[in-house]
């Protein structure tokens, strides 16, 4: 009980905000409709969980989200580790990822759709290519930041290339590599709900867009909810992970 | 092994822009991929019109403006919750829970509340602007290192002081790898709510000229947005060298 109540007092603030937005909503000054009752978004989410359409919606966009990434995270890591190893292969291809890091990638969506198709095949594509970007990114400086003294200390043990590569080079990037998923996770997700919101007849961000066009606004804020609660999860998910995987060194924020 | 020169990293992007040119020649690229000279040609008229700078300033007006506001406020919440700890416990709350949720899903509901004119894209810029800028800010704040804060103290330093000379200028690297960050995305979320709904803008005139299949419109469009972002991002950059550069003279980036 007791533990309870300091945890309600720790986050007082998260208290106030929503107390505050119900006074809104219930105050008249705005339509309820444009800003629903935190009792109705909860009546909506009941009855389109139960129905199945949010779980249904929900996997279709985690399934388009998660592809994208693994791609990204499979091509990102081998481009990555090749640039940190080979001066040819950096000079041929890093340029194109410092040049076109700034550059908005979504822009080419329309074009994603005429190539790949306006499904999956064009959203998994674009979710590639943003998420490609931080995780290439990270696994290049991750590798090329190795302790010289690790490296020497290994080779004058007589530890082989492949050795060297899996034992010193890949464990000691592990920490920033962590750093690059960890900013792709979320971006996968937003990369896909974007495109939903674009042009689509299913996954989330489509039921959020469909569900305001038709002026539901209750209902699209349920599906908000799941959509916050999914993004939340990921990324409890990710730093769980990264405790095992790196556990010997500290939290760190995800940007610096 | 010797360092390979420079220009080998502009190998392959030539070398992809050549075939590409070669095979819309001679016919064999789809409809989808107008020759790079076409396109280069269109850019051209759409400058000579005035067009593109119609369509460009709408969208620098809202994504600058936008990172603008999310620049301050976030810098501003960021340091106080990083300094103060009132200031955190209010926010920290919110901030942590809310940072993970993708809150461009609720774009559909901000063109609901605000419109769909300029207020409506410029609310939600700020919005994904601030998160990063905030985080950046707070931990660079927090990370502030107690001994010097200690010895300002020793010396006589007022808060206003300690804050000005030492909090202020330790949080900055990170503070700008939070603005990076958050001027790169105020740059896509600006391309997607245009290409959502709007009149005006780049992200507009690519939706637009796809309509009319008109690709070399859309290309240039593309390429004006790439262009921009990129320039942005090399102003940052530029400050962020004249803002920190003590702190830089000791790693590889002072040349």
């Amino acid at each position: 009980m007791r533990a309870l109540g300091r945890t309600l007092l720790a986050n007082y603030s998260l208290l106030v905000a929503l107390v505050a937005y119900e006074l809104i909503s219930r105050s008249g000054l705005v339509s309820p409709r444009l800003i629903p009752s935190l009792v109705v978004i909860g009546e909506q989410l009941w009855r389109y969980m139960l129905n199945g359409d949010l779980p249904y919606h929900a996997g279709i966009s985690l399934y388009r989200a998660f592809s994208g990434f693994l791609l990204a995270a499979v091509v990102g890591i081998a481009l990555g580790a090749a640039m940190a190893r080979s001066r040819w292969v950096e000079a041929l291809f890093e340029p194109i990822f410092t040049f076109g890091y700034p550059i908005p990638k979504i822009s080419l969506y329309p074009i994603f759709i005429f190539v790949f198709g306006l499904g999956t095949g064009s959203k998994v594509a674009l979710v590639f290519l943003e998420c490609l970007y931080p995780i290439a990114i990270h696994a290049m400086a991750g590798m090329r930041a190795t302790d010289r003294v690790l490296v020497w200390a290994a080779e004058n043990m007589g530890a082989s290339r492949t050795q060297l590569f899996f034992r010193v080079m890949v464990p000691a990037a592990l920490p920033t590599l962590f750093t690059g998923l960890r900013i792709a996770l979320p971006v996968s997700l937003i990369v896909t709900l974007l495109t939903e919101i674009i042009g689509e007849s299913k996954g989330l961000g489509y039921f959020i867009t469909f569900a305001s066009a038709s002026f539901e606004y209750g209902r699209a804020m349920a599906a908000f909810v799941v959509v916050a609660v999914i993004g939340f999860a990921l990324d409890r998910f990710v730093v769980a992970l990264r405790r095992r995987v790196v556990f010997w060194l500290k939290d760190v924020p995800a940007i610096g | 092994m010797a360092r390979p020169p420079r220009w080998v990293g502009a190998l392959v992007p030539l070398l992809l822009v050549a075939v590409w040119e070669i095979a819309a020649r001679r016919g064999d690229a789809p409809e989808y991929l107008p020759a790079p000279s076409v396109i280069l040609a269109e850019l051209g008229a759409l400058v000579a019109s005035g067009d593109l700078f119609v369509h460009a300033a709408a969208s620098l007006y809202r994504a600058l403006g936008a990172f603008a506001i999310g620049a301050v406020t976030g810098a501003a919440v960021g340091l106080a919750a990083g300094t103060l700890r009132a200031v955190e416990r209010f926010y920290e709350p919110i901030i942590s829970l809310t940072y993970p949720v993708p809150k461009i899903a609720a774009l559909p509901i901000v063109f609901a509340w605000f419109g769909l004119g300029d207020v409506s894209k410029i609310v939600i810029i700020t919005i994904s602007v601030f998160y990063p800028i905030y985080i950046a800010a707070f931990f660079g704040a927090k990370g502030t290192s107690r001994v010097h804060v200690w010895a300002a103290r020793n010396m006589g330093a007022g808060r206003w002081q300690i804050f000005r000379r030492i909090v202020l200028p330790s949080a900055l690297p990170q503070l700008f790898n939070g603005l990076r960050v958050g001027l790169a995305l105020s740059f896509i979320v600006m391309v997607v709510a245009e290409l959502v709904a709007s009149q005006r803008g780049l992200g507009y005139l690519i939706a637009f000229s796809e309509e009319q299949t008109r690709f070399d419109i859309m290309y240039a469009a593309i390429l004006t947005i790439g262009v921009l972002g990129f320039a942005a991002d090399r102003v940052l950059l530029a400050v962020r060298r004249r803002a920190l550069k003590g702190q830089l003279l000791a790693t590889a980036e002072a040349r």
